[in-house]
Formats: structure tokens, sequence, C-alpha cells
């Protein structure tokens, strides 16, 4: 029997969490399409190991018709949904856009899979920031939603949703609730990110100081390349539901400085510079996951330790600056 | 003093109709906006309505829409009212299964559009914002009866996009200070109910079958229990939750509940029709004195998720904003009936005399 490889489909495949699924899966001997706006800026933005091996479709995230086009063409097994305006700063910025992509689009593909094939499997990346108002902690699958931003309850509308077409036409449909998950290709915009990367430069010399929010705000981080991977599980479970992905383990902006810092022999006290304009408004105050589900029903348990995620993220921000300033 | 504007979304609505008469009557300047659409929807508004060129006018009406955000900026940008109420909607449960998008999109995004225009004009200081919330958030419900702290279970893609609305109105109130609060209603009637939500649906059918123009009632789970109130009596108390020192959302509800066949059996009761029930499920029946089968169940008119019960406790709106609904069950039941009844002689009237009559049916 010669069985025909899965196929699956990914959306937001040049970011963080979407390279590294298509890494995982092309070692499994997927065939991978990835699904973006831009094809061209896409191709650019894939690390070169990925660029052949990936198949890009373009859609905007509004369109019902294309979507359905997409799924008619390319009959997935899978679909995983990374899509989105990203969390941190710019939350509040443009509303409508962030509702209707991290929202809305997960409706459309919801209906794409309900009308073409309900065999699909679906899997979002939903967020823990849908928590937003926090009541109780750590947060589990059972804890209440409260969010506190655009970002949050586009989310949590797309989370909702996903819970009525399981129920509803029985869609093998799931929502992993993802805590903040970091790597050496998290975006600049991000702290753990900036914080590395402004590690490496002052090691360098090219810079002095670094500028940070709150250097107390807490939050639970965990390494995208094991989160992805417990979406992975998720899709091959034999019942669809949701989880929670996270360490369970709660470290500061300034545990974060502090290791990377010392990583390369340095003080983080001689560089930080706390600039409270770049605090985000409505903070929620300390976000920490319960993954016992994970862990019960998929066997999933994070591979990489915190103080391993931020000298991995140093290493590779020194290797990278390094080539670029000591030539 | 000058009269104070007011501006409200889904004017030619059951809510927006109350409402504007009731804000008219408080003095208020008062703005709909409503969809252009090809033949004329504003027969719950035409009573209130006055050539715009007549003097003294203080009702007037906008063409826009949910879905589009330049014509919602335009208009408020024109009017600069001091309230703004938002009650438009798909508001069609069962209808949201079948568009959801366009209801994520009118319900969900819509009152995000609002919220923005006002921040993008510099209205927040100005602007009160109301936000018509629903117990369909509720879903599945988590306790008995349902209060402000109670926690949501949605179960339609109508549900799922008003709790985004709901949480959107709250960031909003949070993050820019804009008096802006969310009124979990519960279900409420009139006589201007549409005509495919369970209530009118009954009204309509018994007294077209007591005046012989239609021969049955079909409906879907009997057993659904609903805590029904008066629209007119809601619509004061979501002008009350815009003039309270600081914003609260509040759940808004009788407190009493009843099944839908109660609500048949009490409306059939306005007309002296005793209906008798028989059987069970797909098979239940009720039929009249004489033995003529008049209500049957079709299970196209089950919901696909369906939420059992709803039932609301309204002590914090009580307690705060000193409201408690005026117009009891039987009597809501009893103005729908005869107003019903009404229409359904004109009917019968302009059939008699040789006229053709079409009874729209969903």
């Amino acid at each position: 029997m010669n069985e025909k490889n899965p196929c699956a489909l990914i959306t937001g495949i040049s970011g963080q969490d979407g390279t590294y699924l298509a890494e995982l899966l092309l070692r499994k001997n997927y065939k991978i399409i990835g699904i973006t706006r831009n094809i061209e800026t896409t191709k650019e933005k894939l690390p070169f190991e990925l660029k052949n091996r990936i198949d890009l479709v373009s859609w905007d995230f509004t369109n019902q018709q294309k979507i359905i086009d997409i799924l008619l063409d390319n009959h997935p097994d899978e679909i995983y949904n990374f899509a989105a305006y990203s969390s941190g700063v710019g939350m509040y910025d443009n509303p409508i856009d962030i509702s209707k992509i991290n929202g809305l689009s997960v409706t459309l593909i919801l209906e794409a899979i309900r009308l073409i094939d309900p065999d699909i499997r679906f899997c979002q990346a939903s967020s823990s920031e849908m928590y937003g108002y926090i009541e109780d902690s750590p947060q589990s699958e059972l804890t209440r939603f409260k969010p506190r931003s655009p970002y949050g309850a586009a989310k949590l509308y797309a989370h909702a949703m996903i819970e009525i077409y399981r129920q509803q036409y029985g869609l093998f449909a799931c929502s992993a609730i993802l805590f903040n998950h970091e790597s050496p290709r998290r975006g600049l915009e991000f702290v753990t990110r900036k914080i590395t990367h402004g590690a490496a430069m002052i090691k360098l010399g090219q810079e002095k100081k670094l500028h940070l929010g709150n250097l107390e705000a807490c939050r639970d981080w965990g390494y995208a390349g094991d989160y992805v991977y417990a979406m992975s599980l998720m899709v091959s479970h034999s019942e669809a539901g949701d989880y929670v992905v996270a360490t369970e383990k709660i470290h500061s902006v300034r545990d974060f400085c502090k290791i990377a810092f010392n990583h390369l022999g340095l003080n983080y006290l001689d560089y930080i510079h706390v600039d409270k304009s770049i605090c985000r408004p409505s903070e929620p105050y300390q976000l920490v996951g319960n993954s016992n589900k994970a862990e019960r029903t998929l066997g999933w348990v994070p591979k990489i330790n915190f103080k391993e995620l931020v000298c991995m993220m140093v290493d590779s921000d020194m290797q990278t600056l390094s080539k670029k300033y000591l030539k | 003093m000058k009269n104070k504007k007011a501006l409200i979304t889904g004017i030619t609505g059951q809510d927006g109709a109350y409402l504007a008469e009731f804000l008219l009557g408080k003095g208020y300047e008062v703005h709909g906006i409503k969809r252009r659409a090809s033949s004329f929807n504003t027969t719950r508004i035409d009573h209130l309505y006055r050539d715009p060129h007549e003097e003294k006018v203080r009702f007037f009406l906008h063409h826009g829409d949910m879905t589009d955000s330049s014509s919602i900026i335009h208009i408020i940008q024109k009017v600069q009212p001091d309230e703004i109420y938002n009650l438009a909607a798909q508001s069609h449960v069962a209808v949201s299964f079948e568009e959801p998008e366009y209801t994520a999109n009118s319900d969900a995004l819509g009152p995000l559009r609002v919220l923005e225009a006002i921040r993008i004009l510099g209205l927040e200081k100005k602007v009160r914002f109301y936000q018509a919330s629903t117990s369909e958030l509720f879903g599945e419900v988590q306790e008995v009866p349902q209060r402000e702290s109670t926690p949501f279970y949605p179960r339609s893609p109508y549900a799922v996009a008003k709790l985004y609305a709901y949480w959107i109105t709250i960031n909003y109130r949070e993050a820019y200070g804009i008096y802006a609060c969310n009124g979990i209603l519960f279900n409420h009637e009139s006589p201007v109910r549409g005509e495919n939500f369970v209530t009118r649906k009954i009204t309509r059918a018994l007294v077209r079958i007591k005046l012989g123009l239609q021969d049955n009632l079909y409906l879907g789970n009997l057993d659904a229990k609903r805590d029904w109130g008066h629209a007119k009596d809601y619509v004061e108390m979501q002008w009350l939750m815009l003039q309270q020192a600081k914003p609260e959302d509040f759940v808004i509800a009788t407190g009493v509940q009843h099944s839908v066949r109660d609500f048949v059996n009490i409306a059939a009761r306005e007309l002296d029709i005793v209906i008798t029930w028989n059987g069970s499920g797909l098979d239940e029946r009720g039929y009249d004195k004489s033995g003529k089968c008049i209500v049957l169940v079709d299970p196209r008119y089950f919901r696909p998720t369906e939420v059992e019960t709803l039932l609301g406790d309204a002590s914090n709106a009580k307690e705060k904003l000193g409201w408690t609904p005026k117009i009891s069950f039987d009597e809501l039941v009893k103005e729908m009936v005869s107003v019903d009844f009404k229409e359904a002689q004109r009917d019968e009237l302009m059939k008699n005399n040789g006229y053709q009559v079409n009874t729209p049916y969903e």
C-alpha cells in the first residue's frame, strides 16, 4: 500500500510558531501548504531550509470563497491556524482588523471545513490573553475568560466558535490555549527577544542601555518548539478538545534580564533603564497556566526550561550579531 | 437647557421603536440609523415620524449600516449625540447558524465600530454608550437564576458574537474611560416583536386559527423555558443605565419563567381556546375543544444547540436603578394577542370582501 503523505495547511507560516510547526511536520513527511496574505514577503521571511519545501498560497483572511477554494484545491488533512496580529504592544491598534484576522477568520475556516470536508482536523492557536482579568491562579481550561483587550476578545470569539462547531457539527476542532512562548525567532517587539537582542548588542559594544517597561511583570514563559509539538499531539489525539499549554512556572522580566545578562558575563543592573511610557495599558497581573490536562491526556510536558530558553535566545542573538559586527 | 440628543442604532426594530418613543417623551432629540432596503422597513416607527420640513421636528433617520465603519463615523460626527444606544443586530439565534460571518460582522464588530468612532472623533468624555447584551450569553446556564456574576457559556454564533461585544464594551470603558455599559437583557417581547420570534409567532398564529385564516401552528422545543418581559419596560431601563454616576453592567429580567407550552396555553386562553396536549417529543400535539389538532412540533424549529432554560435575577438593577418591570407576563400576552387579533380581523374583512390576503411565514 502506498499511502499518500498527510497534508497540513498552516496559516501564519512565516511566524515563529508557523516555522517551528512546519519543521516538525516536515520531519514526519507531511506535505506543507503555507497560507499567507503576501507570498513574496513571506518567501523573504521564511528560513532558508523551509523555502523550497513549502507551497505557499495566498488568502486575505476575510474572503470566505477563497478559503473554500484553497481547501478544494489542496485537500488538507489538518489545518493549523497561527495567523494573527500578535499580542503585546499594538494590541490596542487597529482593533477592527485585529478582530477580523484573529477572530472572524476562524469562523471562515470552520465554515469551509464544514462545507468541503468535515474530516479535516483543525487546531487554533488560542491565547492566555483570553483570561484578562484574572481571578484565580493558575489558569486551566475551566477558568473563566475575561479578556481586557481587543486582541483577547477576538481570540475568545474564535475559541468559543470552535466549541460551537465541535458540538453542533462534530468537527474535530481544537483550541490550544497557549501561554507566552518564546524562541530565537520571536519578533523584536516582544520583551523577551528585546532583552536577549539588547544584551547581545551591549556585549558587542553596539548599545549602552536597554529600555524596558515594568521589570516586575511576571509571565509563564515556554519554548515555542515545545508548544507547537503540543498542538500536533492534540490533532493526532482520538478526540478533539481544548488544552492549556504552559510551563506552570512563573518568572519576572527582571529574572529574564538577570539570566540573559549573566550568560554574557554582565550585570543587568548596569544596563537596564526603566521607561514608564512603554508599559502597556491594563496589564494583566499574573498569568500562569495549569497544563495538567495536556500532560494527562496527551503526555505532553515542556522539554526546555526557563534558563535553557533564555540562554538559547541569547546565544542565537550573539551568533547572528557577531557575524554582523565582528568582521 | 438644550435638548439632549440620542442616537439609536437598530431604530426600526422592536426596542428601537419603544426607546425612540420613550426618549421623545423625555424631550430628547432622537436620531436613528437604519439600513437602506428596497422595501420600506419603518412600520414600527411610522407613528413617530414627522416630515422633516415641518417645524420643531425632533426625530430624524439616517441611512447607515453596522458593517460599514465610515457610515457610522459620519453619522456620529454629524449628530454629535450625548447618548448612543446600540440596538442594531442580526438578532435571530437560528439564523446565526446559517449566517455566522454576517452575524459576527454586525453583532460583534458593529459595536466595536461605534466605540472606535467615539474614540476617533474625540467624544470619549461626551458620549455615553449602551450595548444591548443578551441572556443568550448564559446559554448552557452555570447557575440558576443568572445574574451579573454568572459565568457565560454561549451556545450559538449569535451568542458568541454578543460575547465579543460585551467584552469590547468593558474594554473601551476601562482603557479609554468611555461611559459604556452592557444591559444583559432577558427575552423581551411586545406586539411589535419580529414575526419569526416564538412569542409573536404563537400569538399571530392563534388569532388566525381562531378566525379560520390558518389551520395549524408548528413549533420547536415546547419545553424551552424563558424569562419573558415587556420591551416597553426594558427600554426605560436602558435609558436609566446611562443616567448613573458610574457606568455599570446590569442584568434585566422579570425573575419569572414560563415554558413555550405555557405561553401557548395562556395566549389561547385569551381567545377562549382550551388546548389539550397529547403525546410527547416530536409527536406532542395540541388539540382544541372540538378535537382538531392546532399545534404541532416541527424539528425544523429546534435550535441546533438548544438553550433549555433562562431565568434572570435583576436584584442589582432593582437596587441601584430603582427599576422593576411594570407589565406582568399575563398582561404582555394579552396585549400581544389583542393587537394581533385586530390585525387578523382586518385580514378577515378583506378576505370576506374578495381581496387576496397573504400570510407571510418563515
